[in-house]
């Protein structure tokens, strides 16, 4: 079956397109225009906008806490408690079908849950195998589990550490690695309340920059693609940025991602001592090479917040909307779900909102920048085509700064920013970039050989209402959406790494379960036998 | 094996006269019709694994049908504290190796899991808490259980309908708010109050069967509120027949726990309107396809309507019954384990060719009108 999208504006930054022109499928993947023969089917797209599928690294989209959240917020959705006609959480679908679907829709091809605990990893691979149309992949979240802290205690060389962390992809079938405010929820458990980057774990003698460095040692040393994607101290809190820029220098010039940046953007000037620091961070972020990071843009919106950060979930229940929360401290990570409400005329979240656009615009290189709203952290990601509008429209952004309460205009250098983002750089930041951080080498791209996941949207001025709702959506090749509607829905697949390591961990961490636990270490496996779809896995390379 | 019930089931036009057994695709077939016929169907009992579960919820929503479980009433009270306030929890293996404090509330918690004392290592010092003794207390335990857990326990015995005020009681002190108590009575109470607050890491271990709804309020309470200055948690043994796993189930395929239907087309959650004993005894649903493939529990309602029965048993009240497979027993399973306190994958302990809930209803399915099956 040979397909022909035709005439469209095509944008492919790898293969350097940038015109208009044809993209040709044939079997699931993107061929060169085939010489005397046509298409078997063709679809017209003049006046539109053709990329590869965008691709989210950063979304909570499945597993344990994202069902608490479900279970907290009945009200959220048609149930059984008066609510408004349409909550933000609605639009979001809140299932895994509705997941699938409503990512697909606005061009998503890939998504990657960012935060599965190595013991709930069934959990999230059961509700991923549901997510229908798009492809998958999570990242296992280690640096608060008892085995690694005891063994770097003892002194454990890189070695013994990169086998427990190539083990641990294993048996969560991950991509990559996370650490999650490294030592800071081992150390709640300790009613330590409040812990930074040089803050000593209690009962473990190490701080949190140790055990940051150890795992991502481990990413290099097993050659991930995914280089150690971090949650770093102090979220949220004013002054933060100081926390963050000693992190990126904490990295030592290896390769790091930082996780939803805004969050650590802030200073402490003005009569409310909250600021945005995002211009002085975006600085850094420059003249950091081994640095990638992704947003988390905050959104005025109703919303939940699902995070393994226990310390930082557990001192929002105070400020939580409505007035309930989850804290969870698990075996090998804690976790926290707890409501939020982001508004528009609370000065607070309005340099929020100002901060995760100042990052976007002033971090120079789309090849680091990459776009989320954390979801559901920062907003749903139901949100992300206002996003995209508010990047290509200084106007748009002056717009919104004007309607934002008094005092938020001169804490930011938002007003003064006149870049607009381009289709190529949004092609970068969305499709281009993330398939390269991923290791993920067949997509992000419309060049030959590369996997047809291909977005077509109708050019139209609200850019908004332009990447809401694809024209078309081709996944692996075959037609999944047109004008916005849904038409076919497949399951795609789980991408994971599998880096070699020496099996004598396996014993070591066996004799661990049963003598710490009392229980077989397989009984927090994810067996075959379990998945509804065992054979609906991809692997991803590591580096040469 | 699938069987015609034996007892004598209402007459419907679509029963089969005949008591002889009936192959499994018979059975299935019939089913469809009675579930497809009716104009609001209940997938009730649920007692299944993920897998089943996934299929139950499926199967309701094709049929516009309503899901609930057969310990709902016990899911509704585990949520509630998480639905209206705060609510910690913690897995069994922190209880195991962090607890210097373990509090048992209430009564039946060794009769739904017997292993408790083994599990939570309880005559053992926390392996991961240095240094520091375990402190056992049990507010309201059977006095057998007490005696059976295998360590020392501080026991304070109470009647069931007393739980809530004698935990309220507790937190108050625990606040230091006072009390109207007797002498000695405050007294114990206070050194009950200071033992949780001299916790480093306490873990209050209950169910929802063992406590009534509001004294579950209170003891979510009580552990909120010794956060404040140490660190405490809970742990939920959960309903049986799967019912933390099914809710979970739930949360992903529906959005939704148990007591969900499907009526317009879309989800909804009513933890009234949708208890499926209330919407048979009313007659608002006239089929039932009831599923207890972990027992051979009969449903709660005493209302006559065409039912398909599927437990692992022999059970006998409907126009047509299927033995299925045990989870876990008869094949390989994923269930929300009382050992782990998370989905968890159980290989078969003695698999047999008994066929599985999932299997069963996907089989129904494709005898549903429109099914291109
Ligand atoms: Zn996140």
């Amino acid at each position: 079956m040979i397909v022909r999208i035709s005439g469209g504006h095509v944008v492919d930054p790898l293969s350097g397109r940038n015109e208009t022109g044809d993209v040709w499928i044939e079997d699931g993947k993107i061929v060169a225009p085939p010489q005397g023969q046509s298409a078997d089917a063709e679809y017209d797209a003049r006046n539109c906008l053709v990329m590869a599928g965008a691709i989210d690294i950063h979304s909570h989209i499945a597993g344990a806490n994202v069902a608490t959240a479900r279970l907290m917020l009945p009200e959220a959705h048609a149930a059984y408690m008066a609510r408004p006609a349409q909550t933000q959480l609605a639009a979001a679908g809140w299932t895994a079908e509705e997941t699938g679907r409503r990512y697909a829709r606005m061009g998503f091809t890939t998504v990657v849950e960012p935060a599965v605990s190595p013991h709930l990893a069934l959990h999230a691979h059961l509700e991923l195998s549901d997510i229908p149309i798009i492809d998958k992949a999570v990242l296992a979240v280690l640096g608060n589990d008892d085995y690694l802290l005891s063994a770097l205690r003892k002194g454990e060389g890189a070695t013994a550490v990169a086998d427990y962390v190539a083990l641990t992809l294993q048996a969560t079938r991950a991509l990559g690695v996370k650490c999650i405010n490294a030592g800071g929820a081992m150390a709640f458990k300790e009613n330590v309340r409040a812990f930074s980057l040089d803050d000593v774990v209690p009962q473990y003698g190490l701080t949190s920059r140790q055990i940051m460095e150890a795992l991502q040692d481990a990413a290099v040393k097993l050659k991930l693609a995914h280089p150690l994607h971090l949650h770093m101290n102090n979220l949220g809190l004013p002054g933060n940025v100081e926390t963050a820029i000693a992190t990126i220098d904490a990295a030592r010039g290896l390769p790091l991602h930082l996780a939803h940046l805004q969050f650590y953007a802030y200073g402490k000037e003005g009569g409310r001592a909250f600021s945005s620091a995002a211009a002085q961070l975006a600085e850094k972020v420059n003249a950091s090479p081994h640095v990638t990071v992704d947003i988390g843009q905050v959104m005025f919106s109703d919303t939940v917040t699902i995070s393994l950060d226990v310390l930082r979930q557990f001192t929002g229940l105070k400020t939580a909307r409505p007035r309930k929360g989850f804290i969870y401290d698990g075996d090998i990570n804690s976790a926290g779900v707890v409501p939020y409400s982001y508004k528009r005329s609370d000065f607070f979240n309005a340099v929020q909102w100002a901060c995760g656009l100042e990052l976007f615009l002033l971090i120079d290189d789309p090849w680091r920048v990459f776009f989320t709203t954390d979801h559901p952290n920062g907003a749903p990601f139901t949100v992300y085509p206002e996003i995209f509008a508010l990047l290509t429209s200084r106007d748009r952004r002056a717009e919104w700064l004007a309607s934002l309460p008094k005092g938020v205009a001169e804490t930011t250098t938002l007003g003064s920013i006149r870049r607009e983002y381009t289709f190529e750089e949004l092609a970068i930041m969305t499709r281009a970039a993330p398939a390269k951080l991923l290791g993920m080498r067949d997509r992000g791209s419309l060049a030959a050989g590369a996997t047809a996941d291909v977005a077509v949207y109708g050019l139209h001025k609200d850019r908004a209402k332009m990447f809401a709702a694809a024209r078309y959506l081709f996944k692996d090749g075959a037609l999944v959406v047109r004008n916005g509607e849904i038409v076919h829905a497949p399951y795609g697949r789980t991408f994971r790494a599998t880096p070699g390591f020496d099996r004598a961990i396996e014993r070591r961490l066996d004799r661990y379960y049963t003598s710490l636990y009392g229980l077989k270490r397989d009984l927090f496996s994810v067996p075959d036998f379990a998945l509804p779809r065992p054979q609906a896995f991809g692997e991803v390379p590591c580096l040469a | 094996m699938p069987r015609k019930a034996k007892s004598s089931a209402r007459k419907s036009a679509a029963a089969p006269k005949a008591a002889a057994p009936i192959d499994i695709d018979a059975a299935c077939k019939l089913a469809a019709t009675l579930l497809s016929a009716a104009r609001l169907p209940v997938i009730a009992g649920m007692g299944a694994d993920v897998a089943g579960a996934r299929a139950a919820i499926r199967l309701a929503r094709a049929t516009h049908g309503v899901y609930d479980h057969l310990a709902s009433a016990e899911i509704m009270a585990e949520l509630e504290p998480l639905r209206r306030a705060r609510r910690f929890a913690t897995t069994p293996d922190e209880a195991r190796v962090r607890a210097d404090c373990l509090l048992f509330v209430g009564a039946g918690l060794v009769q739904r899991w017997p292993e408790i004392g083994a599990r939570l290592a309880v005559g053992a010092p926390p392996a991961l808490q240095r240094g520091r003794a375990r402190k056992i207390v049990w507010l309201g335990g059977d006095r057998a259980d007490v005696k059976g857990l295998g360590a020392e326990v501080d026991a304070l015995a109470a009647a069931r309908r007393d739980m809530g005020p004698l935990i309220g009681m507790i937190r108050a002190r625990a606040m230091g708010r006072p009390i109207k108590a007797e002498k000695s009575a405050l007294r114990r109470i206070d050194s009950l109050a200071e033992t949780f607050k001299a916790a480093h890491f306490g873990v209050a271990i209950s169910s929802a069967a063992a406590l009534d709804p509001l004294a579950l309020e209170q003891l979510a309470g009580l552990v909120e509120d010794l956060n404040a200055t140490t660190r405490f948690s809970s742990l939920l043994l959960g309903p049986r027949a799967n019912g933390a796993g099914v809710t979970q189930a739930g949360a992903w395929v529906a959005g939704f726990p148990p007591r969900t239907g499907f009526c317009s087309g879309e989800a909804e959650h009513d933890p009234w309107r949708f208890d499926a004993r209330r919407l048979i005894e009313s007659g608002e649903a006239d089929a039932a396809l009831w599923i207890d493939a972990y027992g051979d529990e009969p449903p709660p309602w005493t209302r006559k309507v065409p039912l398909v029965t599927l437990t692992c048993g022999d059970f006998g009240g409907g126009l047509v019954h299927v033995r299925a497979g045990r989870p876990g027993v008869d094949h390989d399973c994923v269930e929300m384990a009382i050992e782990t306190g998370v989905l968890t994958p159980r290989a078969a302990s003695a698999p047999s060719a008994a066929p599985r809930v999932d299997a069963i209803i996907e089989r129904i399915m494709a005898h549903l009108p429109g099914s291109c099956a």
